[in-house]
């Protein structure tokens, strides 16, 4: 883990780069001399291209790769793909230099009995863990096994493929710690997933919580500047004035958690004063007398009780969307407010889905839309056998019947490993041990496991607890099954080797799964190349490997989306203001108020995170550029109010101790105007733990580490902001 | 004559650092040399604040004190206006760092030359757009001539009545719009 | 900050050998007598600028590595530097042949200690320029930092060569009493500019007025009222002041060559604070 590259010996090395300037072909670096540049234009310089797609979020945007003498130099974002739309953010480049990281994992490694770990073979990696496997499958059952992963292309076919081949059905994302409460709401009022504003045509949208701004898309944030620009009315509810704010012409702060209270509230005023969509209501829903009914004292008055925002602007926002509808919507969100944060994340999800039922915008121009996504055809079975179904439930599901298919709920598995019944672990590019829920109740839960493997590129905090580690190579070194992208227009797009493998021991996701199954004993389903699939799942939907690798998107052929009402996939048919299902989960049947669980004390204020637009996650906190940025602003620091800063003699960058029921630790303050007194905001991404990470280690402090490890009832998520702390500041 | 301005609208900065590290590839910079600077203000008192992030890098002013003060004449400007450092005759005496009211000037470790944004000249020309304004993800930034009326550039400087950030300071080429 | 204590050591040191040099002139003028002294003065002015020059070039990372580069150094007239290396040019060669007259014993020629004496001035008052121009800093940017410079270069060259003549040739040195009083009046003027400085730089801008208070009240507090004024201001003043124009009497004890000594070794150390607390606490004009 020693071999470093930085772009400094780039720049010696390349004596070619200077060539490059005198051809034009491409900028001379900082530092070549410009009487160099005279006589060295006859070396050719190896300037390459490749695409791919970003490893920096979930979003994977296209981007161009470009080498020089095989040594990436810049990545630009691919001007056809839907998410980059020609640029990306940092965390591209930033990620894109991992490669080069001098702190990778560049061997298989086997942790020893005092902690430390040492190289093994991939041949005895493989052997010792398939070993172990059947051992634990042959005691516990193929459901003691389970694995956790944050899926990126080739992950979602090869991870869940490879559990299954075992017999298991335990296959988690990090939702849980992510979207599953949003999603799950989603899914149980319109039957999908997730739904999209359609800002070119809206007039008036509300975000909850979410901020593009700073958990950036690229073509969210393009999207968002354009309706500022078209002097549309975005209305930001959020505790804090996110960097969004810059886009927004209303921000409404709200004590946290209580979001639902505001959107029952507007509901209220729609129905009461009768702007609602009756014509829709009427046709396409379901349990509206009793969802008018449920909310009937949810008076503005009231609201502004429960979630501090005062009822003037709630009636006023009311109207205003009434007034703007069906060209108006409630932005889906995220994980922010309600993606897994609160005890009442589930009922606020069905609460925005429910205010745009009201507003008629569903599938409107302006409004709510679902869109449909690509999917691969039926594939030759001979040469890509389907694996059986497990005989068992995925572990978590009985216990959280609302937890989206596509998910699981991580936590459940952690639970189950906490009860002694989950054996073994696998985790795929997720960092679960640090950020889905307490770092502690993690590493008992590993603890108890008997087996603990993770495939990473670099040491994470779950790594760390594992006793394999697998190294990956960088998403730049590898090639990855197709992604589908779905929405008006399809799409799909392709992640192509843009760099030489740097460490040669390091091995793609398709790899080391299939290495894995050989070594379990079911290789049957794995008896095929990466390319050989990706080329099957491609020719599935017309285009060739060729194609894709070449341009990294494509567009494929025209779902012919239409305006109008959609199909609700429910049970129903229709929207479901009230749900059996989540009934039968213990929620409540009917949309309507639910409180958050914890309420702040005398004293102490509410614990609320989010992103960094530099980082995702603790994926990028080692990453020396992005560090640096945030070592450069101090981006770590926690924010509080200017009004409670005083109130405790604080001033700005004062180091204070935060502490809840379940952790204290330190961390400097920034003190601000933009948060709502008695709220805290800390970003997620810091206190990194591992000593492997040098770089981020010992900046910032970690927010799970003080949230008590608990699951929303039904789904099953984090409620990773159910929580209230006590601030005090630290003597110098 | 072609003369390369650039404007950035902090209305739609969002502050996410994406110039900062495009800039940081393409110049081969290392993780704590940066070009590009950020400025986060805060204006009111709660609820009603405004808060803006605004980048700065080097204003590539007319008659610019860092070229004045140059004493090897490192510093010069193209014909197109660009404010450049011929690195084979810099110094690294510092003297344009301290003389440059934006502290827009960056000392490269490796090679102690104090360097700074290029608008990505490659030898011959600007890049075609510099990186930060390629990777710009919400589209605050506007590269171009503004000398050409009809450029992009100078129809959103008359549309959006952007200005120099600090019209006292210097005859700057990048105009911000706040 | 941009520059830092290699600066310091540079703008100090060119300006005590801009006068020591000019010391030496002086008592070969009034006091011919003092061969001791003058010979030091000679042999400091182009030690400490030779000194100062390799500080600057350490400085001067990017020449450093690349030592032709320093050619390109007189390129610019319109840059205060490379006026200043102009000076330097002149200056130097005279301080060193005058050095290496001395050392042979030869008498130095009086043209050659004139055109010396131009150039002494001229690069004293270059490295109050050098800073004096840069508008970023309001503490810099000011009609009176290069007459403070000169004052002090001249005050720290008579130190360090009265230092010299205190030490070798105490009798001859205790009866210079036109290279005592000045010494005191240097101290005492300098003490006034300081001042004026400070108020009128405090006055002038909101970064003016937060560099001045950095030095006064803030980070630099300590350096500022212990080092610089007590220590290479004040003290020297009394140290100085008091046999001059109070007693009027030659001192012979060791108590008073002691506290003589540390009076002079107080102006030195005054010098480089001065000059190191300008470069650290000046603030830029903000434009935010």
């Amino acid at each position: 883990m020693t071999e470093s590259m930085s772009r400094r010996t780039f720049v010696k090395g390349a004596g070619a780069t200077a060539a490059l300037a005198a051809t034009g072909a491409v900028a001379a670096p900082v530092g070549s001399l410009m009487t160099e540049r005279a006589h060295a234009a006859e070396a050719a310089p190896d300037v390459r291209t490749a695409p791919s797609l970003c490893n920096g979020c979930s979003s994977k945007c296209g981007l161009t790769a470009t080498t020089v003498g095989g040594k990436l130099w810049t990545v630009e974002g691919l001007k056809g793909h839907p998410y980059s739309k020609g640029t990306v953010c940092g965390r591209a480049h930033g990620l894109a230099q991992m490669a080069y990281s001098d702190e990778r994992v560049t061997q298989p490694l086997r942790r020893k009995d005092d902690g430390t770990f040492e190289p093994i073979s991939w041949d005895d990696a493989f052997a010792e863990i398939g070993e172990r496997v059947q051992s634990i499958i042959a005691k516990n059952g193929p459901e003691s096994v389970a694995l956790i992963h944050d899926p990126r292309p080739s992950g979602k076919y090869y991870g869940p493929r490879f559990m299954n081949a075992l017999g298991s059905a335990n296959v988690y994302t990090h939702g849980a710690a992510c979207n599953s409460s949003k999603e799950s709401g989603i899914v149980h009022t319109t039957g999908a997933s997730n739904f999209s504003v359609d800002f070119a045509n809206a007039k008036m949208v509300v975000f909850i919580g979410r901020s593009y701004g700073d958990a950036i898309r690229p073509s969210s944030v393009k999207s968002l500047a354009d309706a500022a620009d078209a002097a549309k009315r975005i209305v930001v509810v959020d505790p804090r004035l996110s960097n969004s704010g810059v886009f927004a012409t209303d921000w409404v702060p709200i004590k946290p958690g209580t979001d639902l209270a505001l959107l029952m509230g507007i509901a209220h005023v729609l129905i009461a004063e009768d702007l609602y969509d009756r014509t829709f209501v009427e046709e396409h829903t379901v349990g509206f007398e009793e969802f008018a009914q449920n909310i009937a004292s949810c008076t503005p008055k009231w609201a502004e009780g429960v979630c501090e925002v005062p009822a003037d602007t709630i009636t006023e926002l009311a109207r205003a969307l009434a007034k703007a509808a069906p060209a108006a919507a409630i932005e889906p969100s995220w994980r922010a407010a309600f993606g897994c944060s609160y005890a009442n994340s589930f009922d606020t999800a069905r609460g925005v889905t429910a205010v745009n039922a009201l507003l008629g915008s569903w599938g409107q121009k302006g409004g709510a839309l679902i869109t449909s996504s690509p999917k691969p055809g039926s594939l030759d079975a001979q040469k890509f056998p389907s694996v059986p179904k497990p005989a068992k439930k995925r572990v978590g599901d009985a216990a959280f019947p609302l937890v989206p298919s596509g998910m699981g709920s991580n936590l459940a598995a952690l639970q189950a490993a906490l009860d002694g019944d989950m054996k073994a672990f696998f985790f795929y590019n997720s960092n679960a041990a640090q950020g889905y829920a307490q770092p502690k109740v993690w590493r008992e839960g590993l603890d108890k496991a008997e087996l603990v493997v993770t495939i990473d590129v670099q040491m994470s905090e779950t790594a760390v607890l594992s006793d394999y580690v697998l190294p990956e190579c960088t998403y730049l070194e590898r090639m990855e099954l197709p992604d589908f992208i779905g929405g008006k227009k399809h799409y799909v797009g392709m992640r192509t080797p843009a760099l030489e493998r740097v460490h040669p021991e390091t091995r793609s996701c398709d790899e080391i799964f299939t290495g894995l199954a050989r070594a379990c004993g079911v290789g049957e389903y794995f008896d095929f190349t990466l390319e050989e699939l990706a080329s099957a799942q491609l020719e599935s939907v017309g285009v060739t490997l060729e194609e894709v690798c070449e341009k990294g998107v494509v567009e494929l052929a025209d779902p012919h989306f239409t305006y109008g009402v959609p199909k609700f996939k429910t049970p129903s048919g229709k929207f479901e203001f009230k749900s059996d299902k989540a009934a039968e989960a213990g929620r409540s049947a009917v949309i309507g108020f639910a409180p958050r669980l914890v309420e702040a004390k005398e004293g102490e204020l509410y614990l609320i995170g989010g992103k960094q637009g530099i980082h995702s996650h603790t994926m990028t906190m080692n990453i020396p550029a992005l560090n640096a940025v945030s070592r450069d602003y101090d981006l770590e620091r926690l924010w509080m109010a200017a009004s409670d800063a005083a109130a405790r003699g604080i001033a700005d960058g004062d180091l204070v101790e935060v502490a809840s029921s379940e952790h204290a630790g330190k961390v400097r303050v920034h003190v601000t105007q933009r948060v709502k007194p008695g709220v805290l905001f800390l970003p997620t991404h810091y206190g990194i733990t591992s000593p492997y990470q040098t770089h981020a280690r010992g900046l910032g402090i970690n927010h799970m580490d003080f949230v008590p490890f608990r699951m929303e009832p039904g789904v099953g998520s984090a409620m990773s902001q159910e929580v209230a702390v006590t601030v005090k500041k630290v003597e110098a | 004559m072609t003369r390369y301005g650039m404007l950035i609208n902090t209305k739609k900065c969002v502050g996410c650092f994406a110039c900062r590290l495009a800039c940081q590839m393409r110049n081969h910079l290392e993780p704590e040399e940066t070009f590009i600077k950020f400025h986060t203000l805060e204006q009111g008192e709660y609820p009603s604040v405004y808060a803006e992030v605004v980048p700065t890098q080097c204003m590539h002013c007319v008659d610019a004190p860092c070229q004045s003060v140059c004493p090897t004449k490192a510093t010069y400007t193209t014909d197109s206006g660009v404010v450049l450092v011929d690195e084979s005759r810099c110094i690294g005496c510092k003297y344009c760092m301290a003389a440059c009211p934006y502290g827009a000037r960056v000392q490269i470790e490796a090679t102690g030359v104090i360097e700074k944004c290029r608008f990505c000249w490659d030898g011959e020309d600007v890049g075609n757009p510099p990186s930060c304004v390629g990777t710009c993800i919400s589209g605050a930034r506007t590269f171009g001539d503004l000398d050409d009326p009809g450029s992009d550039i100078s129809r959103e400087i008359v549309s959006l009545n952007a200005r120099p950030i600090a019209g006292n300071l210097t005859d700057s080429k990048i105009f911000y719009v706040r | 900050m941009v520059w830092g204590p290699l600066i310091a050591w540079y703008l100090f040191l060119a300006g005590a050998s801009a006068g020591a040099f000019l010391t030496a002139a002086f008592v070969e003028k009034k006091y011919p007598d003092s061969v001791k002294m003058r010979v030091a003065g000679r042999l400091i002015a182009p030690i400490f600028l030779g000194i100062g020059l390799i500080m600057l070039m350490i400085d001067a990372e990017a020449g450093l590595h690349n030592p032709l580069r320093f050619f390109f150094l007189v390129m610019n007239p319109g840059s205060v530097m490379t006026l200043g290396v102009y000076f330097i040019c002149v200056f130097m060669p005279v301080a060193l042949a005058e050095a290496v007259l001395e050392l042979m014993h030869r008498r130095v020629p009086s043209w050659l200690t004139w055109v010396g004496i131009v150039f002494a001035f001229a690069v004293a008052a270059y490295t109050g320029f050098l800073l004096g121009v840069v508008q970023t800093f309001p503490l810099w940017n000011n009609a009176i930092l290069p007459i403070l410079f000169v004052v002090s270069a001249l005050s720290a060259g008579l130190a360090a060569t009265s230092m010299v003549g205190l030490l070798v040739d105490r009798t001859r040195f205790e009866h210079m009493w036109l290279v005592k009083k000045t010494h005191v009046i240097l101290s005492a003027i300098e003490l006034v500019v300081l001042f004026t400085m400070l108020v009128i730089v405090s006055s002038g801008s909101l970064e003016g007025a937060a560099s001045v208070a950095s030095l006064v009240t803030g980070q630099y507090a300590p350096a500022f009222w212990g080092g610089l004024v007590l220590l290479g201001l004040v003290a020297p003043f009394m140290i100085e002041g008091y046999p001059v124009f109070i007693t009027k009497k030659v001192e012979t004890s060791m108590t008073s060559l002691v506290v003589s000594v540390i009076g002079e070794a107080g102006v030195l150390v005054g010098g480089f604070l001065l000059r190191l607390l300008v470069i650290m606490a000046a603030l830029p004009v903000a434009f935010l």
